[in-house]
């Protein structure tokens, strides 16, 4: 009886212990990586990182050009993917009903969001970049659009759902259209919870290295023109990372702790948009 | 705006309802194209998967599938290199990150003083957001050199020559190869595991753990006999989406891969995966065949990943259905 239970206790012991060297370990590891994106990404951040080019070897310079790249090409990709995501969310979670593009749709969608990113470039690349014979920025929006869209789908899907039943009801009741229930109830309701979506796939995007490296393709220099390459900052972290010159990998540091950075902040942000929301 | 467009007090009743209606099906039809749009999107990376690959899928044939040699050259090519290179790192990283990250959940769940649950999981919960390629940057410029000059000398020296294993841990210390890139996936998929099943761990009812408890199970065993087996399902589709991660990521392997088309029976040996193979040489295939074969690399991922997500999806689904 008292070797059972001492067993018992022991096995319990070496199992808690585990579980606790596993949480050490893994937030260890995790911090390591913050910390020396910390360490070498401040380093790197000076004001010349936002205002002056990126450089050719041996230079000074920064990555105003990537900066604008990414921001172009993010906004687009948002913009075009916001709305129909939302439509997309708005027919799943009221209108289809078990209906058999119902059912495809939200299931190809969860698929969508895990799908890996590099697909979605080379989907990109034989649509929009041999048809037209030349990498551009276009190109390169529309991949990340096809990333923006499932996530925006998704939260749209999953906050519709949290709207009581008894508004749309009350709104049916008034006479309402269903059009006018949904923009003037319901996406209302669901507002905040709605525009957590569209920051999570700004979030998403921003990062997003893969689809851009044969879509957008990089630029050494300052371009607005959407229909020719265009610098952004993922693909410069890339290429400069892999480099030999020392001013181009520091630069990479501070692009990517530009990037990280901003993903933090914007997560952060629809987290508390989210909290607010459920209390 | 509502009161701009209300007709009411214009036009007749009938004609205002038939508008009502007119606009209702606009905005259902609208929202109905748009979920067409997402089925759309599918279809459409399969057909261009496989009018891309057609040139490639015509002149190998299914010996694409088993063929190691890759010669732009020549313009021979196969995938088995970049497949055995995809498999292998995932396995690596799953067999690493799949016990830490359940470890991290029953800490969270069980053993984690209250105070320190919220903080912790939205650490965690935040990590999982941070892009592959930093990930990448980090096991390029730190993890692979202290491997090299740590970690791999160590093992060549005491594994090496251990029979049935010693194979895996011979050759010179690299730093980059199949080992390094598995670690960084799996300190990758670590934060998306550790949530999920952090999630499915929640879903197990209060009253039942307590019960448990109130029998006098220890909290492992409460964890193992009770937590798990309830969790099952969802827990299998946790570590498959994880996995689903895993096979299909790009800039976290890119970086630390070494980019080399061979099947080498050393773990510490350079290699490639898929996704590697076409990030690196897709601007560079000059030929026709070339850049083919880089997309029948592409369909081969798509269709690993779509039926291990699609498995992944189905089982978490059930668990959601409770």
């Amino acid at each position: 009886m008292s070797t059972l239970y001492s067993q018992r206790r022991l096995g319990n012991a070496i199992a808690m212990v585990l579980a606790v060297a596993a949480t050490v370990v893994g937030l260890f590891f995790l911090a390591a990586i913050l910390w020396t994106l910390l360490a070498e990404g401040l380093a790197a951040a000076t004001p010349a990182l936002f205002v002056e080019m990126t450089p050719p070897p041996g230079d000074d310079g920064g990555l105003a050009n990537a900066i604008f790249g990414s921001l172009m090409m993010t906004m687009v990709s948002v913009l075009v993917a916001t709305p129909i995501g939302i439509l997309a969310g708005t027919y799943l979670a009221e209108y289809s009903r078990g209906s058999l593009l119902g059912e495809a749709a939200k299931f190809i969608n969860d698929v969508l969001l895990s799908a890996p990113s590099i697909i979605v470039g080379l989907f990109v690349y034989t649509t929009l970049v041999v048809p037209f014979g030349h990498f551009s920025a276009w190109a390169g929006a529309a991949a990340l659009g096809l990333i923006a869209l499932p996530v925006v789908n998704r939260t749209t899907q999953d906050m519709l759902a949290l709207v009581p039943n008894t508004l749309r009801e009350a709104a049916a009741a008034l006479g309402a259209p269903r059009w006018r229930i949904m923009v003037f109830v319901v996406y209302r309701a669901a507002r905040s919870g709605i525009l957590t979506g569209v920051l999570l796939a700004i979030a998403r995007v921003s990062g997003e290295t893969a689809p851009l490296l044969f879509t957008a393709l990089n630029n050494q220099f300052w371009s607005t023109d959407m229909s020719q390459p265009m610098a952004n900052l993922p693909v410069v972290i890339f290429q400069f990372a892999l480099s030999p010159y020392d001013d181009w990998q520091k630069l990479a540091w501070g692009g990517a702790l530009l990037v990280t950075a901003t993903i933090l902040v914007l997560n952060i942000i629809a987290r508390s948009l989210a909290r607010t929301r459920s209390n | 705006m509502a009161v701009a467009e209300d007709p009411a007090s214009t036009e007749t009743a009938g004609s205002s309802a038939s508008r009502a209606l007119i606009q209702d099906r606009i905005f259902v039809g609208a929202t109905a194209l748009s979920a067409i749009i997402v089925v759309g999107i599918l279809l459409g990376v399969i057909v261009s998967l496989f009018t891309g690959s057609w040139e490639a899928i015509t002149r190998f044939g299914v010996g694409f599938l088993w063929t190691e040699r890759w010669n732009p050259v020549k313009e021979i090519f196969g995938a088995a290199a970049p497949i055995y290179g995809t498999v292998l790192t995932s396995v690596i990283a799953m067999a690493i990150g799949v016990p830490v990250s359940l470890g991290i959940s029953i800490f969270l769940t069980e053993i984690c003083p209250p105070r320190l649950r919220r903080p912790i999981g939205i650490a965690i919960e935040l990590l999982a957001g941070i892009p592959s390629i930093i990930y990448g940057l980090w096991g390029f410029f730190v993890l692979a050199p202290y491997l090299q000059h740590n970690v791999q000398p160590f093992m060549i020296d005491h594994f090496g020559s251990t029979p049935l294993i010693g194979a895996l841990f011979q050759g010179p210390p690299y730093g980059i190869g199949l080992f390094t890139a598995g670690i960084v996936l799996a300190i990758m998929v670590l934060p998306f595991i550790t949530a999920i099943t952090r999630d499915v761990f929640l879903t197990v009812p209060t009253l039942l753990r307590e019960s448990a408890y109130g029998m006098g199970m220890t909290t492992w065993e409460v964890v193992w006999k009770i937590v798990v087996p309830y969790t099952r399902v969802g827990l299998v589709g946790g570590v498959m989406l994880g996995l689903g991660r895993a096979l299909g990521e790009t800039m976290a392997v890119t970086f630390v891969i070494g980019n080399a088309h061979r099947i080498s029976s050393s773990l510490l040996a350079p290699a490639t995966t898929i996704s590697a193979a076409i990030a690196n040489e897709f601007t560079e295939a000059t030929s026709p065949i070339y850049t083919s074969s880089l997309i029948e690399l592409g369909l081969i991922l798509f269709i690993i990943t779509f039926t291990v997500l699609g498995l992944a999806k189905w089982l978490v689904g059930r668990v959601e259905s409770y």
